[in-house]
């Protein structure tokens, strides 16, 4: 255990003015990249990295935080605002906000979101300075085995988003994991599906793929739609109703189950190290909605939607540090360019970080929690400027946003190559949504199948092929067990909601 | 990083026009000089090369850019790198040993060989160990041998092909049985070690903290020569294993770059390499001093390398 004139005095290096002016400058960079569709807190925070080798290692690394954190706030507003997630993990917050936001309440959409993603972050951070050893041990008990388990779990939860066909829902997942399969293969290093082109021997590039299936299809719909007469992109007259442009206590605490729910699940899943935001974010959606007395209500604006998903990703992030911090292993592009920050300021995450550097790891946990503070005061700010923008005429917003993502995925890619391939992803996805398949069970599929099919060849080597060994481990049997009984509830509630 | 490059490049012209011309004598890059690493960021790669690349731009004025171009342990960096025009602007940086494997199994598919890079200098050389747990029944790879025979097999995790081609001579060695489990990198095998899923695996400096801690043991040394950290432990060889890997750190541009641009390229990171945070950061990342070996000892490592991986990897 660490001193606690150790925690105190690593909290006090964190609280200064000098710190906080790192942090609001992390967090208003984060929330703006962010925002604008197809760039990113990861690649800002890439980008950012060297600029911060002149500096002390707690403000670099209180920026670097900020900026992470920002962006997970940011994130949400073009996804809420005009439907097209700049990140996969926003996709989710994009089911409930964009309608909401389309009835004339975009600021109580990004309100929402604001507020539960704080929420979830703060929960998460709390976890993480509170019993994140514990539960880096419990992660570290999460083998192969367990972890295909818990992605066959995750997608049962997924079923419950499939909707109407359940044929279009399973061709969309099959289509995900064989776009997910290009590329090396994880066992052998045998290049597949690459058919000469090199740049892909590590998989397609997943911002080229996320942005055009998820942003650009979108965009192009938009564009299909539009009919020469001037329209904002998005309507933002006055109801006149102040209550819709603010999010009432009872209404924040009419999610405080839902909020809780998806900040458990962020944190879990943030615990162990590759599995991601996006799953979270979708795996606290469908529970949400399969929870709810008023099923049919998502989908169509409901707040809930909103705190689930974005309480879910949010928590991912201050999660992702537990194995970091106590045992050195990255759980996201995001944490590992931490790490090399940290390593760059001569920290050594792992182990002996906390005995060895207590004081400056508290002054991290303190950067985060003054972060937390920062993003909802910037946010609150933000937002109002955010809508302002997209009430712009379409043809200048969309536009703007098809060009945005061009260069955020030509920089996030480097290169041509990485556009192309959003191209044909956007054409794809504008395809796949017109006939009625499910782009976000694609996305997931997508996001989820490199590190599926590498659990389950690692599972089949430990066991040396021998798929009964499962039956040994009490963790994976249970998730097991559960994924059958979510399969058959949402299945039988989706025929139920059908009949009606 | 396209935009930020330009807009950089444009920045530092315009910085440039207002600057004494102290290196107007010298040769500099027409524009920003970007490196690209061969492996994804916060590895010991990018970490070794951001740190050199800040180096480079203190020393030298240049506007020194990092890229992060990973898949295939370097070969789709090179791969690109190959296809370049040879504008004496793109440095790729990579690691011997993925590229050589790769030239031996599939060279024919690769569209590059080693004659299509000018080679640059290295940064330092990479110690590659097998570790266990403290707990783990055996101390050396002798041990770990005859407890996989009285087990039947025993679960190891490897992070690259060499690796598994190291494991599987001493599988031809020795008669033992051994599970082999690819991580995704040094941090995923310590995660299956300290679980307790595998019962050894393969690091290349994500061991160091827990080497410290006690929480880990060596087992064996996979390089030519004794581990730096472990001088007591054995090395595959000298257990009887006829395997091993040297993998080097090393920096090359597109072949026929002009000569005045590799040697000042190539003497600002053999300047760079010395500077103390740059010793430092190796320091922590293979727990060893910088090594150049010079443009033409790089070539030549190269060669001999590929000439050795095709004796030991050889199908």
């Amino acid at each position: 255990m660490v001193d606690f004139s150790i925690i105190l005095a690593g909290f006090s290096d964190a609280f200064t003015l000098f710190n906080l002016a790192f942090v609001l400058f992390g967090v208003v960079l984060g929330q703006f990249v962010g925002a604008v569709p197809g760039i990113g807190p990861i690649m800002a925070m890439a980008i950012a990295i060297p600029f911060t080798f002149g500096l002390d290692p707690l403000p670099a690394i209180a920026f670097l935080v900020g900026v992470n954190k920002g962006g997970l706030v940011g994130g949400a507003v073009p996804a809420v605002l005009m439907n097209t997630p700049g990140t996969p993990d926003a996709a989710a917050t994009a089911l409930d906000g964009n309608p909401l936001a389309r009835q004339g309440k975009p600021l109580k959409a990004t309100k929402m979101a604001l507020f539960s993603s704080v929420t979830g972050d703060t929960f998460s951070d709390i976890v993480l300075i509170t019993v994140s050893a514990p539960l880096a041990v419990l992660a570290l008990k999460m083998g192969p085995i367990e972890v295909v388990a818990l992605m066959i779990f995750a997608f049962s939860i997924l079923a419950g988003l499939i909707g109407n066909s359940l044929t279009k829902g399973i061709i969309a997942a099959m289509l995900g994991l064989l776009v997910a399969s290009v590329g090396q293969d994880p066992e052998n290093y045998t290049p597949r599906l690459i058919f000469g082109y090199w740049d892909l021997f590590d998989g397609l590039p997943l911002p080229s793929v996320a942005i055009g299936m998820l942003a650009i299809s979108e965009i192009l719909h938009r564009l299909s739609e539009a009919h020469g007469n001037v329209r904002a992109a998005v309507s933002t007259e006055d109801t006149g109703n102040p209550d819709d442009k603010r999010v009432s206590w009872a209404e924040y605490w009419s999610c405080r189950y839902v909020m809780l729910r998806g900040a458990t699940i962020g944190t879990i899943l943030g615990a162990l190290p590759g599995i991601g935001s996006t799953a979270a974010a979708f795996m606290s959606y469908a529970m949400t909605k399969a929870a709810s007395k008023d099923p049919a209500s998502f989908g169509k604006g409901n707040i809930q939607g909103i705190a689930a998903s974005e309480s879910a990703n949010s928590a991912v992030v201050g999660a992702n540090l537990i194995p970091l911090l106590t045992l050195g292993i990255p759980g996201s592009v995001g944490a590992a360019l931490i790490i090399s920050a940290f390593m760059i300021h001569g920290m050594q995450p792992g182990p002996l970080l906390f005995e060895n550097q207590g004081r400056l790891v508290y002054g991290l946990f303190g950067a985060m929690l003054m972060a937390n503070f920062v993003n909802l005061w910037v946010g609150q700010l933000g937002l109002r400027l955010w809508v302002k923008v997209v009430s712009a005429p379409e043809s200048i917003i969309f536009s703007s946003a098809l060009l945005l993502c061009f260069v955020g995925v030509a920089m996030a890619t480097s290169g041509l190559f990485g556009v192309a391939i959003m191209l044909i992803f956007a054409v794809l996805g504008y395809l796949m949504a017109s006939f009625g398949y499910s782009l976000v069970i694609f996305i997931i599929a997508f996001f989820l199948g490199p590190r599926f099919e590498k659990s389950i060849a690692q599972s089949l080597a430990l066991t040396n092929g021998d798929l009964t060994q499962i039956f040994r481990s009490p963790v994976a049997v249970m998730l097991l067990l559960l994924s059958v009984a979510s399969v058959v509830f949402f299945l039988r509630s989706n025929a139920q909601s059908e009949a009606r | 990083m396209k935009l930020k490059s330009k807009l950089l490049a444009l920045g530092a012209s315009a910085l440039l026009a207002f600057a004494t011309p102290a290196f107007a004598e010298d040769w500099a890059p027409d524009g920003p000089l970007t490196i690209q690493i061969g492996f994804g960021a916060g590895g010991s790669t990018d970490t070794m090369g951001r740190v050199l690349a800040k180096v480079m731009k203190d020393n030298t004025g240049w506007n020194v850019i990092v890229e992060n171009k990973p898949g295939g342990g370097g070969v789709a960096m090179f791969t690109g790198l190959s296809q370049r025009p040879a504008t004496g602007n793109v440095v790729g940086m990579g690691v011997s040993i993925p590229v050589l494997v790769q030239l031996v199994n599939r060279g024919d598919q690769l569209p590059f060989d080693l004659e299509s890079f000018d080679y640059l200098g290295t940064v330092a050389k990479a110690e590659l160990a097998l570790v266990a747990s403290k707990d783990a029944p055996f101390d050396d790879l002798e041990g770990m041998v005859t407890y996989a025979k009285e087990q039947g097999t025993l679960p190891v995790a490897t992070m690259a092909p060499p690796q598994v081609l190291i494991m599987n001579q001493t599988k031809a060695a020795t008669g033992a049985e051994f599970n082999l489990v690819t991580a995704d990198g040094g941090a995923e095998v310590m995660k299956l070690i300290l679980g307790g899923q595998v019962l050894a695996g393969f690091g290349s400096g994500e061991q160091f903290p827990y080497l410290e801690s006690g929480d880990m043991k060596v087992i064996a040394g996979a390089n030519q020569t004794r581990l730096s950290f472990a001088p007591d432990v054995k090395t595959f060889i000298e257990s009887g294993v006829n395997a091993y890997v040297d993998p080097v750190f090393f920096l090359a541009m597109k072949a026929g770059t002009d000569p005045e641009a590799t040697k000042a390229i190539a003497s600002a990171i053999d300047a760079a390499i010395t500077a103390p945070e740059f010793v430092e950061i190796v320091q922590n990342a293979v727990k060893g001093a910088p090594v150049n070996m010079g443009a033409e000892g790089t070539k030549k490592m190269m060669v001999d390398g590929l000439a050795n991986a095709k004796v030991l990897f050889a199908k």
